[in-house]
């Protein structure tokens, strides 16, 4: 059984629509202009337990308010949704129990006090003995290094820290999906880096299962083993992100450097795209050749002093699904 | 019920918060002293003319006196914060985070009130009775009695003016913006509760609708009550009033509640 089932998922809004000038909004107190807006429009898809989902798209494409039907937060307007089995919004209580949840631009850490108080109130929250308290504190610590600033007031904490904090307190109950949406925003290299490898390292050791929203498609190549690609509230994309990127951008390129200046020859597989004083770029589908074949055959016919084999990029086929699916 | 604990454990969060605003605990305490000051002068004025007609032989000014500070520390120690709890929260798009507590978030609003409730009886309430006492001489219960039925009959008007409260805020939901309906609600109160004038002093039409509200069952009859204008028998039949009104909002609150869960909106993504 999928730990989170999807089904046909659908949320409308209300939107009132607002027009400039004293009169027209003076008729808008009185009639308002109101418009129904799908923000999510038929979604359906499972995730298994131990996936690390990356779920993408633009903004306003739906990623938060389907997290946020996920977490029981709001209602879907049709559809039918099971998280660990159940209905979020129906046993709202009884799933949140079982989630963590980080929200990247929020916090659920008590401003005005140490770190640390937010993690004994959790303790009670979540009924955790002491014991095993302690030694999911540790691990955390171990990971995080929230040690440093565990008694420091969180109003007083970088960015970064907020976010250790943050992620330490979404794992203490010790749940069986997490959801982090854009838990790296605004963050700096050192601190993305130790966030991710807490992911990974969460997902490892306990099979937890991520669900991951985010717009740095590093997290993504680094993180996801699958991606949900949404626009306009519908999955435009479901796959891994090779598979995805190879489908959108099929090519890799081989660009080799000569020793001395001569005229490249053309391969039957591969496309010479560009060249460049000593430099040619040869452009190839890695289905109809290998990378090391290609090397092979040029090799014996180029004085090659170095190469390198570019893959394709990943944020131009991801541009290139929400323009075509735009 | 096991989740007590944590429900306990954010009153004492919200205990410690306030000790992090002490210089904010001192301002409001000048505030409160002048609101204090302020209206003793004026009973003081009115009695010493002949403005008060019939009203100013009910209470004499030593009694009305005690029921203007009484009525100030009550004013001062009730906290009903949910009502702007749940306006910034929906406003900013954090009830989003509340939501995922496994709590009822009433209860959590409830529990930061009681917070804010404790922490006011020790930081504002106390400075505020030593003040009172120097200007004004203590303000005495007339009686053991009377103040036993005071002070329960407090953890009823709190009940009332908290249930008020969170149903103001929860229009939050269905509206973006809710400061006037609070303003209304909070005048209704000031004006109707007797917590500045006692009713006594209003024309008798408005007195009569009045008891059918559950206004003046939040200060005036708790106030009476400890200045021993309403007998120990009355006060409980009054009691039984204040019950009855916190059945009736409660049971109001929570239907309000289930319309507004379908209601939500996450403000700001």
């Amino acid at each position: 059984m999928a730990i989170i089932e999807v089904k046909d998922l659908v949320k409308e809004f209300v939107v009132v629509r607002k027009k400039t000038g004293l009169g027209n909004a003076i008729r808008s107190l009185v009639l308002p202009d109101k418009k129904i807006v799908r923000g999510v429009d038929g979604l359906s898809f499972n995730i298994e337990q131990g996936d690390i989902v990356g779920y993408i798209g633009p903004n306003g494409a739906g990623k938060s308010t389907t997290i946020k039907m996920l977490t029981g937060i709001l209602y879907p307007t049709a559809g039918s949704i099971r998280v660990c089995g159940l209905s979020p919004h129906k046993e709202r209580k009884a799933v949140v129990r079982q989630l963590g949840v980080v929200f990247g631009q929020r916090t659920q850490l008590y401003w005005d006090l140490r770190l640390g108080e937010t993690f004994e109130l959790l303790k009670r929250i979540y009924k955790i003995e002491d014991k095993r308290f302690k030694a999911t504190l540790d691990m955390l610590n171990d990971v995080l290094r929230i040690q440093d600033f565990i008694d420091t007031p969180v109003r007083q904490l970088s960015l970064g820290q907020r976010m250790r904090g943050d992620l330490a307190a979404s794992m203490i109950h010790d749940p069986t999906v997490l959801f982090l949406d854009e838990p790296t925003i605004g963050l700096d290299a050192d601190a993305k880096h130790a966030i991710r490898g807490f992911i990974q390292t969460m997902n490892r050791e306990r099979r937890m299962t991520v669900v991951l929203t985010t717009h740095d498609l590093d997290d993504v190549e680094q993180l996801c083993s699958r991606l949900l690609v949404v626009n306009h509230g519908r999955i435009v994309e479901d796959g891994p992100l090779d598979s995805i990127v190879g489908k959108l951008a099929p090519h890799r390129l081989l660009v080799i450097e000569l020793s001395e200046d001569v005229q490249a020859p053309e391969h039957a597989r591969a496309k010479i795209v560009r060249q460049d004083g000593l430099k040619v770029w040869y452009q190839f589908d890695k289905a109809a050749i290998s990378a090391s074949e290609l090397i092979a055959d040029l090799s014996g016919m180029l004085p090659i002093r170095d190469l390198s084999v570019q893959e394709p990029d990943i944020e131009d086929a991801i541009r290139e699904v929400y323009r075509t699916t735009g | 019920m096991s989740d007590m604990r944590a429900y306990g454990y954010l009153i004492k969060m919200r205990v410690l918060t306030a000790l992090a605003y002490r210089f904010d605990v001192w301002i409001g305490m000048i505030g409160d002293i002048i609101l204090l000051a302020a209206s003793v002068f004026i009973w003081k004025a009115a009695y010493g003319g002949d403005a008060l007609g019939s009203g100013a032989s009910i209470v004499g000014l030593d009694g009305m006196i005690t029921y203007t500070v009484v009525s100030v520390l009550m004013t001062t120690v009730f906290s009903t914060g949910v009502q702007n709890t749940i306006y910034n929260q929906v406003r900013e798009g954090n009830i989003a985070l509340d939501f995922m507590r496994p709590l009822n978030l009433l209860g959590i609003y409830f529990s930061e009130d009681l917070g804010s409730m404790v922490s006011a009886l020790v930081n504002k309430a106390i400075p505020l009775v030593i003040m009172a006492s120097l200007l004004f001489g203590f303000p005495m219960p007339d009686s053991p009695t009377a103040a036993a039925l005071f002070v329960a009959s407090c953890v009823l008007s709190f009940m009332i003016l908290w249930l008020m409260s969170a149903m103001v805020g929860l229009v939050a939901f269905w509206v973006a913006e809710l400061g006037n309906l609070g303003m209304v609600k909070d005048a209704f109160i000031r004006v109707l509760s007797g917590s500045m004038v006692p009713l006594w002093f209003f024309p008798e039409g408005l007195q009569r609708i009045s008891e059918w509200l559950p206004f003046q069952y939040t200060y005036q009859l708790p106030l009476s009550v400890y200045i021993g204008m309403t007998t120990p028998l009355d006060a409980l039949r009054g009691m039984g009033i204040q019950l009855i009104w916190v059945a009736l909002l409660g049971v109001l609150l929570a239907w309000i509640w289930t319309r507004a869960r379908g209601k939500v909106m996450v403000q700001g993504g």
